[in-house]
């Protein structure tokens, strides 16, 4: 599960059955600098590649998620759905202790 | 699988009920020398492995399904082993 600040919302029409009404949101992966503070104040959007992300648990902008890649996303559909991301939770807390020698990610 | 280690946790009220009964621990890959490789991800934890830990975490959905008994929970990393 990769950790992504929720930046925006996409609305779309779809002719996918499954897909009608659904929420999308525009995340925008978080550094490992920023996992310790991107849930009191809101983190500066990234370097990494924002992606578009199917909503399955009623995020909100500036929420910090946890979302999946990958056909992992489509396990919550009956029928096979053209879709790669899907949000999974929303984190309240968020700890990060680097390891002593290792340097940060 | 992944050879990573454990970083930090992650705690989150709002998520897909398939993931009620586990702890989520923030979990950092390891590359050949140890040194970090990517950026962390939250991988379910079902042995209860410690901070800073070395462990095994598998990335495929099919066991990770199975071991969450929900086939239908998009849930992908959970740690598989913990290294002595």
């Amino acid at each position: 599960m990769r950790i992504g600040h929720v930046i925006g919302k996409v609305t779309m029409h779809t002719h996918e059955k499954a897909l009608k009404g659904a929420r999308w949101l525009l995340v925008n992966p978080v550094d490992t600098d920023q996992l310790n503070t991107c849930i009191q104040d809101q983190p500066q959007v990234t370097a990494q590649s924002t992606l578009v992300v199917y909503d399955h648990v009623g995020a909100g902008e500036g929420d910090i998620i946890g979302f999946v890649e990958g056909a992992e996303a489509t396990a919550p559909f009956k029928d096979p759905t053209p879709i790669d991301a899907i949000s999974l939770a929303i984190f309240d807390t968020l700890t990060y202790l680097p390891p002593p020698q290792a340097a940060a990610g | 699988m992944l050879h990573a280690q454990v970083v930090g946790n992650a705690v989150a009220s709002a998520k897909h009920p398939s993931l009620e009964s586990f702890k989520m621990l923030l979990c950092q890959q390891l590359g050949p020398e140890g040194e970090a490789a990517g950026s962390p991800f939250v991988a379910i934890d079902l042995f209860g492995a410690g901070m800073h830990q070395k462990v095994f975490v598998s990335t495929d959905g099919i066991g990770a399904r199975d071991i969450v008994h929900d086939e239908h929970s998009p849930v992908r990393m959970f740690i598989q082993g913990i290294i002595d």
